[in-house]
């Protein structure tokens, strides 16, 4: 523990122990050699008076809750007050979180970036921080955001001139400002596309923004009283954080705050630590994810950004004999001009996004965890583009993957050690629509849906299917936040359903829940209305590339519009699609005239929208489990009774012969159940090869012609840049040294 | 601490455990530490072979140690032997290649969702003795084998359960999928 108040040290020395860049340098030094955060070994504080102890964190915990439950409804947006993505945290002057509130904890991730940046860049002296000023950032170089957008608020918590902490929040804003209008531009060249960025910034005093600082919301995003709204809703939670802390130190005093504050953090870490080495086995874990970039002929001015690209998100983690997480980023591709790269800080939010919550259940939340994950990424990755110009708006679509990569390696250990409730196959493919407008008396506005979000179905569990619309892989609150009120915002766009999409699934012996399909119809669009789509996995890939032990992985998002229908037709009949394969198939048979059906499996472009065109989102399935053969045979009688599934899938997925018994009511033929099942294990046999045979002709055939698509051969060009990659490329195929790709 | 018993152990595994057992078991905190041992009992005593099971790896893959060679391999529990375990275990499998659209469509639905081929290949990993479908990975063409884990073995068992193998060596944990595929060309 550091002494402040030494008495036997100059004044200057006392004064310089009291800044935040001291207390960095410090926390480092300290924790790097002993092994512990701070050099904290023993719990004097909690051991002396345990009851005490936990009062006193029961009191810092509160104070985040409170501020998260209270604030919200003093001024949110829809988008800040009902999705789980909102988060309040008290976090010591290095950086740490002590403690939080519900919701997007992992976000806490990112508050040391901001506090180290601005220590780095003198911050401290110039401006300097005061009691209750109000700090802003969500720029993903400088304070860690995952993307712009996801906008965080510092303010200072000061005692006799020293900062003893931060009272700090985040949330997703409802529109960035970007060129491409919405939370996540897909369509950015660098950082100047990115919409509105800025590092951690003084935007007012005395728990009060400076006027300025609104009008910049209002001037640079085109959704600047929602942004406004949120804005006072985070600075609402911290202030009232800020109270309640300098509250408690009263009763406590600032010595006990300091050093119980850091044995809180200690304490948590060995948690982390322990559940790692009890739920987990040291090795090495191998996972790769692929996400299409397409823009080849979107634009004809950023001649450098013309290209597909395939990004690929590539970990090698492992867990060491200290119970140590070590995810190694190194053959993810180089960055790149396009909008998904990112930043060490964003890096770290998706990484703790799918351990902390899981290995850190069972003690107090705070940054102990994160001293047990680290990370390797190469300068000139997509993680560490080693330049502040790479765009990085919609990074966290790929992140996604990071996050389940993390999430994966913890479930498969959990697996091995016989831990099998708790594994499943981890999965999140959201889906968004965002976009902007003119209403018809000329207002313009920006927003953006979040419906398919915060709402995915859970992967199938090693022992039973996944429920659907149960899971938010970046928080505990899974929602949909309050799409009814979102459709009063953005006044062009009606539902004409929402449901389950039957058959949408990864498949197994046990299947994911279904994923959801919603479907947009356009009326009254005003003056202009646009839409396009952000979301992590895109159809056209899968969301990882491996199925959990012989299941296969999710199903990507899809996006289809429709557009110049004769929808308002089909009504008077009766007639109205609910889902994107609904809309898909009454084209099809010629119910749903259009002038055009656009099927998109990747981001959809910004689109210009009419009157009575249809806007179908697919997303939030999740990944099966082990050998679909072996699913009980009475579970797919169940899933076809119930219309869950595609019926043909039954046959030949499942090898379950359906007897038709009634207008989509089926029992299962047992005998002839037996048959096919037998039939498809033999086409098997007949159909496969030993890899040693694969491997020689897709050696021959593929590899060493480079024979395959550009963008796949340039993302191997890209990953083989970075060394290790290279030589396990290399090594793998045995491709001469100078080969070329 | 609570000991969860074998015939729980034995209906997670099976798959037929109730909601309510489940849910129990999720709540549990801490986790139980024998669970690991009770779970290699109730696994040895599913298969008809006696080689002993160091680590289940799948639903139906185990490293084992080779009772007559005390060798270490990966085996499926219809008795296959799929190689040394330092080595990816899909090099000793089947593999059936989806690079149609017509074939992907038969494993995902509906079609608007249905990864593209020129994009990806479907490898569907088989087991040699019995054709269980051990493993599935999409990945681009040209794109290696993804080795799932590797475990370092002698770590867990000696600094994680407390209780060291045997048969010790120094190069366990090595990655000898290379050594395998060289012997390809």
């Amino acid at each position: 523990m550091v002494t402040v108040n030494n008495q036997s040290q100059p004044s200057e020395v006392i004064e310089l122990e009291k800044t935040v860049a001291y207390k960095i340098k410090r926390r480092d030094e300290l924790t790097e050699k002993t092994g512990h955060y701070w050099g904290i070994k023993e719990f004097t504080l909690r051991d002396a008076d345990p009851m005490k102890f936990e009062r006193f964190y029961s009191r810092l915990q509160s104070s985040c809750m409170a501020a998260r439950e209270i604030s919200r409804f003093v001024a949110a947006s829809p988008g800040g007050r009902e999705m789980g993505e909102a988060v309040w945290g008290l976090v010591s002057a290095e950086g740490d979180s002590i403690a939080l509130s519900e919701g997007f904890v992992a976000h806490s991730a990112a508050f040391p970036y901001a506090i180290n940046f601005m220590i780095e860049r003198g911050y401290e002296d110039n401006p300097g921080f005061n009691d209750a000023d109000v700090y802003v950032a969500d720029d993903g170089f400088s304070c860690g955001a995952p993307h712009p957008g996801d906008t965080y608020t510092y303010v200072p918590i000061v005692r006799d001139g020293e900062v003893i902490g931060w009272a700090c929040a985040i949330n997703h804003i409802m529109e960035v400002g970007a060129p491409q209008a919405g939370s996540w531009a897909m369509f950015a060249v660098d950082t100047f596309m990115d919409g509105f960025v800025c590092p951690p910034t003084r935007t007012g005093e005395n728990l009060k923004q400076y006027a300025w600082w609104d009008e910049m919301w209002k001037r640079r995003t085109r959704a600047g009283t929602m942004n406004i709204l949120d804005d006072k809703m985070r600075l609402a939670g911290c202030a009232m954080i800020l109270k309640s802390i300098h509250e408690i130190i009263d009763e406590f005093g600032v010595d006990y705050y300091l050093r119980a504050s850091k044995e809180v953090i200690e304490e948590s870490r060995r948690v982390v630590k322990d559940n790692i080495r009890n739920w987990m086995i040291p090795g090495t874990y191998e996972q790769s994810a692929f996400r299409v970039c397409l823009y080849k002929g979107l634009q004809n001015i950023w001649e450098h950004a013309d290209k597909d690209s395939l990004i690929h998100v590539y970990m090698r983690s492992s867990i060491d004999g200290d119970g140590r997480f070590h995810a190694d980023m190194e053959g993810s591709s180089k960055w790149d001009y396009h909008a998904f790269n990112a930043f060490p800080g964003g890096h770290k939010v998706a990484l703790m996004m799918g351990l902390a919550g899981a290995l850190a259940y069972n003690t107090k939340f705070t940054s102990g965890g994160n001293y047990m994950i680290d990370s390797n990424l190469p300068e000139g990755s997509i993680y560490n583009p080693g330049t502040h110009v790479a765009a990085h708006s919609n990074g966290w679509a790929q992140m996604i993957m990071v996050t389940l990569q993390a999430f994966n390696t913890l479930t498969r250990a959990q697996f091995m050690r016989g831990y099998m409730e708790e594994s499943f196959a981890v999965s999140g493919p959201w889906d968004s629509m965002q976009g902007e407008g003119v209403l018809e008396d000329g207002t313009p506005y920006g927003y953006t849906q979040f419906e398919l979000l915060g709402a995915c179905a859970q992967g199938a569990y090693a022992y039973r299917d996944g429920e659907p619309a149960v899971w938010f892989i970046a928080s505990q609150l899974c929602n949909m936040g309050n799409s009814e009120e979102f459709e009063q915002l953005t006044p062009p766009l009606f539902h004409l359903g929402r449901k389950l999409q039957p058959g949408y699934c990864g498949y197994g012996k046990y299947r994911a829940g279904l994923g959801l399909s919603a479907v947009h119809w356009v009326v009254e669009p005003g003056q202009r209305l646009t839409a396009s789509r952000a979301g992590s996995s895109c159809g056209i890939i899968p969301e990882l590339s491996i199925g959990m032990m012989g299941g296969y992985p999710s199903p990507g998002a899809t996006v289809a519009v429709a557009q110049g229908t004769n929808v308002q037709e089909l009504f008077k009949e009766g007639i109205s699609p609910t889902t994107l394969q609904e809309m898909v198939e009454l084209v099809e048979d010629d119910t749903l005239k259009t002038e055009s059906i656009k099927i998109w499996k990747s981001d959809a472009p910004q689109t210009h929208l009419k009157q009575d065109d249809l806007w179908a989102q697919m997303a939030g399935s999740g990944g099966g489990w082990g050998d679909p053969l072996e699913r009980d045979p009475q579970a797919v009688v169940q899933d076809a009774n119930s219309g869950s599934i595609n019926i043909p899938f039954a046959e030949e997925m499942h090898g379950v012969v359906l007897n038709r018994v009634g207008d989509e009511k089926y029992e299962l033929n047992e005998a002839k159940t037996v048959t096919k099942r037998k039939a498809l294990r033999a086409e098997r046999k007949a159909q496969s090869i030993p890899v040693k045979e694969w491997y020689q002709q897709h050696r021959e055939q593929r590899v060493l012609k480079m024979n395959m698509m550009e963008p796949v051969v340039e993302m191997l060009r890209s990953a083989t840049s970075f060394d290790a990659y290279k030589k396990h490329y290399f090594n793998f195929w045995h491709l001469p040294e100078d080969f070329e790709i | 601490m609570e000991k969860v018993n074998k015939e729980i152990v034995a209906q997670l595994v099976a798959g037929d455990i109730s909601r309510d057992e489940s849910r129990t078991l999720l709540k549990m905190n801490p986790k139980d530490p024998e669970r690991f041992w009770t779970y290699l009992e109730v696994l040895q005593e599913r298969v008809n072979w006696d080689d002993k099971i160091l680590l289940r790896i799948s639903d139906h893959l185990y490293i084992v140690q080779k009772k007559e060679t005390g060798e270490r391999l990966v085996k499926c529990d219809c008795g296959h032997e799929l190689g040394d375990f330092r080595a990816n275990w899909k090099t000793s499998a089947h593999v059936r290649i989806r690079d149609t659209q017509e074939e992907i469509n038969k494993v995902y639905y509906p079609p608007a969702a249905a990864p593209e081929p020129e994009w990806n290949e479907v490898r569907e990993f088989f087991c040699p003795g019995c054709y269980a479908q051990i493993g599935v990975e999409i990945v681009p063409p040209g794109y290696p084998l993804l080795f799932e884990f590797r475990p370092d073995l002698d770590r867990f068992y000696r600094e994680f359960l407390g209780k060291p193998l045997d048969d010790k060596r120094s190069d366990w944990y090595e990655d000898h999928t290379d050594k395998t595929t060289a012997n390809w060309l």
